[in-house]
C-alpha cells in the first residue's frame, strides 16, 4: 500500500472514530449510544489494520465489536421497561468532566515530552501465523488451562439460572 | 523438553473425574454415585503424585515437579477426596451433588497445577482456575439471598485482586523482559520495581485473606453452605501458599523490604485474626478469623526469603487445612452456631473427641500436625532473628485457645438449645472425617522426614 493510500484511509478512520465517540457521548437515545461505541470500535480495529496488526485487529472486531457491544445492548434491551426509557437529556457530569480533563492532561503531557522515544515500526511485523504458532506450542498450556477457566464460568452461569431441582 | 509429561497424569485424572461427574448423566447411582466416583478419582490422583517421581523444568521451564510441589499437590487432591467423600455421604445442603463436586475437582486441579508453577502466566490462570470455581460454592444454595450476598461481594472482590495482581505482574514482566520466575529481576528497577511487587502481593495476600486485606472472608464465609467453605477456606491456601513461596524465592534476593513487607503483614494477621476470633458465637465467622491468624503464621516463615521457611510455609498450610476443614465439615453435618454443638460430646462421642484432636492440632499441641507445623515456622523466623515475629505469635497461640477452647467447653459442657443435628447415620461422611483425624496425627509424627524431604529441594 503506498504511503498516500495510507493516509487517506488513516483519516478516514481517525474521523470515524473520533466522530462515533463524539456521536455517542451527544445521542439522547441510549440504544442509539450503544451502536455509536460499535462504530467506534469497528473504526479502531481498521486503525489496527492500518498498523499491520492484523490479529489485533480482528480479536478487536470479534470481542468488541462482536460480543461486548452485543452485551450491551441485551442489556439495555433486557432492562428497558418501556421504549420511551431509552431517551434521556444529556446530562454534564462535573466529575466526568474533570475525568476527561485530567485523562487528557495526563496524556498531552505523556506525548509531549515522552512522543519522541517512540520506536521506528519494524518492516516486518511477525504476522498471525507465528503468533498462533507461538500460542499452540510454548503457550500451549495457559492456553488449555484457559478453556477449563471459560468451563467452569459456563458451568457456574448455568447454575444460578437455571430453576427447579432436578436430581 | 517435551518429555515427562506423565508429570501431568494427576491432573488429567482430576480434570476427566471432574468432566465425567459434570456430564455423566446417566453415572451409576446418579448424584450420590458421581460423588464417589469423583473422590476415587481425587484419591487416585493424590496417590500417583505421592508415589510419583520428581522432575526438572518441563514445558519451556513453565512447570516443575518438585518435592516441594508433590508435597503440596499431594495435599490438594487428597483434601479433595476426602471432601468430595463427604459430600458423596451426606449431601451439600439440599442442593444437587454433582455440580459441587464437578466444581471443586476443577478448583484442585488448578491448585495442583499452580503448585507446579514457575512462570506467571502459567501462574495466573492456575490462580483463576482455582479460585473461579469457589465462587460458585461459596453461591451454591441458589435460594439463600444471604448467602449470595456473600458469594457476590467474595467474587467482586477476589476479581478486583486479581486486577490489581495483573497490574503488578504486567510490571514485573516489563521490568525483567520475561515471565519465567528464574528469570525475574527487579534489580535496579528502583520505584516500579516496588510498585510492581507491592501489586502483585496485595494481590496474593488478599487471596489469601491475609489482614489488611482479609475483610471480605468472614462476611462470605457466614453466608456459605459450612460445606462450601470447608472446601474453599482451605484447599486454594495450600496452592496459594506454595505459588507465594515460590515467587518469593525468585524476587526477594533483590529486595530486602521485602521482609519488612511481609512481616508487617503476618503481624496484622496474627494480631487482627486472633483477637476478632475471640467474641464470635458463628462457627464460620470464628474459623474465618482463625484463617486469618493462621495466614498470619504462614507468613512469619515467608518473611525472612529463606529456604527453610518456605519448606516450613507449605508445610504449615497443608497442616492448618486438614483440622480446619474437618471443623467446618462438623458445622455442616452439626449447625454453625457453636452453641449448636451442645452436648456433643454426650450425642456422638467419637466425633467430640475427634474435634478435640483437630482444635489442639490448630492451637499447636504436640505431639499433633499443627505442633510440628508452628514448630518450624517459629524456627525458621528465629534463625532469621525476626524476635518480634515469634513472641507475637506465641503469645497469639496462647490467645487462640481461648475461642478453640470454647467450643471444647460447649461440647462437653454445654446446654442444649433446642433440637440441632440430625442423626442420619453416614459411613462415607464417618470415613471422610477418621481419614481427617488420622491425617492430623500421621502428619505430626511423620513430621521431620516429610520436612526434610521438602527443605532438600526448595529454592
Amino acid at each position: 500500500m503506498s504511503e498516500s493510500v495510507n493516509g487517506v484511509a488513516f483519516v478516514i478512520l481517525a474521523f470515524a472514530s473520533i466522530g462515533g465517540a463524539v456521536g455517542m457521548l451527544t445521542t439522547r437515545n441510549i440504544i442509539h449510544a450503544a451502536f455509536w461505541l460499535l462504530e467506534v470500535m469497528v473504526a479502531v480495529g481498521g486503525l489496527y489494520l492500518l498498523l499491520s496488526a492484523e490479529f489485533l485487529a480482528v480479536v478487536q472486531i470479534l470481542i468488541y465489536a462482536g460480543a461486548v457491544s452485543v452485551l450491551m445492548l441485551f442489556v439495555i434491551m433486557l432492562t428497558l421497561r418501556r421504549r420511551e426509557d431509552s431517551v434521556r437529556p444529556v446530562e454534564v457530569s462535573i466529575g466526568g468532566g474533570i475525568l476527561a480533563a485530567v485523562f487528557g492532561t495526563v496524556m498531552y503531557v505523556a506525548i509531549a515530552r515522552y512522543g519522541d522515544r517512540v520506536g521506528e515500526m519494524p518492516i516486518v511485523v511477525p504476522d498471525t501465523a507465528a503468533l498462533g504458532e507461538l500460542l499452540f506450542t510454548q503457550w500451549a498450556l495457559p492456553f488449555e488451562v484457559a478453556s477449563l477457566v471459560l468451563l467452569v464460568a459456563l458451568v457456574g452461569a448455568v447454575w444460578w439460572s437455571r430453576e427447579g431441582d432436578d436430581r | 523438553m517435551l518429555s515427562g509429561y506423565w508429570h501431568f497424569v494427576p491432573e488429567a485424572l482430576v480434570v476427566a473425574g471432574a468432566l465425567a461427574v459434570l456430564f455423566g448423566e446417566f453415572l451409576p447411582g446418579r448424584d450420590k454415585g458421581a460423588a464417589y466416583i469423583a473422590a476415587a478419582l481425587a484419591g487416585a490422583a493424590a496417590l500417583l503424585v505421592a508415589v510419583g517421581g520428581t522432575g526438572g523444568p518441563m514445558v519451556f521451564g513453565q512447570v516443575e515437579p518438585d518435592s516441594v510441589a508433590r508435597f503440596a499437590r499431594t495435599g490438594v487432591a487428597g483434601l479433595t477426596a476426602v471432601w468430595a467423600l463427604w459430600v458423596a455421604g451426606r449431601g451439600m445442603s439440599d442442593e444437587r451433588r454433582r455440580d459441587a463436586v464437578a466444581l471443586a475437582l476443577f478448583a484442585a486441579a488448578g491448585g495442583m497445577l499452580l503448585c507446579m508453577a514457575r512462570d506467571l502466566i502459567v501462574m495466573y490462570i492456575a490462580l483463576e482456575l482455582s479460585t473461579m470455581p469457589a465462587y460458585i460454592l461459596m453461591g451454591y444454595r441458589r435460594r439463600d439471598v444471604s448467602g449470595l450476598e456473600g458469594a457476590l461481594k467474595y467474587f467482586l472482590l477476589s476479581m478486583l485482586t486479581s486486577i490489581v495482581m495483573l497490574y503488578g505482574l504486567s510490571f514485573l514482566y516489563g521490568i525483567s523482559g520475561s515471565t519465567a520466575f528464574a528469570e525475574l529481576s527487579i534489580e535496579g528497577a528502583g520505584v516500579l520495581g516496588l510498585v510492581a511487587v507491592l501489586l502483585t502481593l496485595v494481590g496474593l495476600l488478599a487471596k489469601m485473606s491475609a489482614a489488611p486485606f482479609h475483610y471480605w472472608a468472614p462476611d462470605a464465609y457466614a453466608g456459605a453452605a459450612p460445606a462450601s467453605v470447608a472446601f474453599v477456606s482451605t484447599v486454594p491456601k495450600i496452592a496459594g501458599i506454595t505459588v507465594i513461596a515460590r515467587l518469593l524465592s525468585a524476587i526477594a534476593p533483590d529486595m530486602p523490604t521485602l521482609v519488612t513487607l511481609v512481616a508487617v503483614a503476618s503481624v496484622a494477621s496474627m494480631l487482627l485474626g486472633n483477637l476478632a476470633a475471640l467474641p464470635q458465637s458463628d462457627l464460620r465467622r470464628l474459623m474465618a478469623y482463625s484463617g486469618v491468624a493462621h495466614t498470619g503464621y504462614l507468613l512469619m516463615a515467608l518473611a525472612p526469603g529463606t529456604d527453610t521457611g518456605y519448606a516450613a510455609a507449605v508445610f504449615y498450610a497443608v497442616a492448618y487445612a486438614l483440622p480446619s476443614m474437618a471443623v467446618m465439615l462438623v458445622a455442616a453435618e452439626e449447625g454453625t452456631e457453636i452453641t449448636d454443638l451442645a452436648q456433643l460430646a454426650a450425642r456422638r462421642p467419637w466425633l467430640a473427641w475427634s474435634v478435640v484432636i483437630w482444635l489442639l492440632s490448630l492451637i499447636g499441641i504436640p505431639p499433633l500436625a499443627g505442633f510440628f507445623g508452628k514448630l518450624y515456622l517459629f524456627g525458621a523466623a528465629v534463625d532469621s532473628s525476626l524476635w518480634l515475629l515469634v513472641v507475637l505469635g506465641i503469645l497469639t497461640s496462647v490467645v487462640s485457645a481461648g475461642y478453640y477452647f470454647r467450643v471444647v467447653r460447649e461440647m462437653f459442657f454445654g446446654e442444649p438449645v433446642g433440637v440441632s443435628g440430625e442423626g442420619i447415620a453416614s459411613p462415607a461422611a464417618t470415613v471422610a472425617l477418621v481419614a481427617l483425624v488420622a491425617g492430623t496425627v500421621v502428619i505430626g509424627l511423620g513430621a521431620s522426614p516429610l520436612l526434610r524431604g521438602l527443605g532438600a529441594l526448595l529454592g
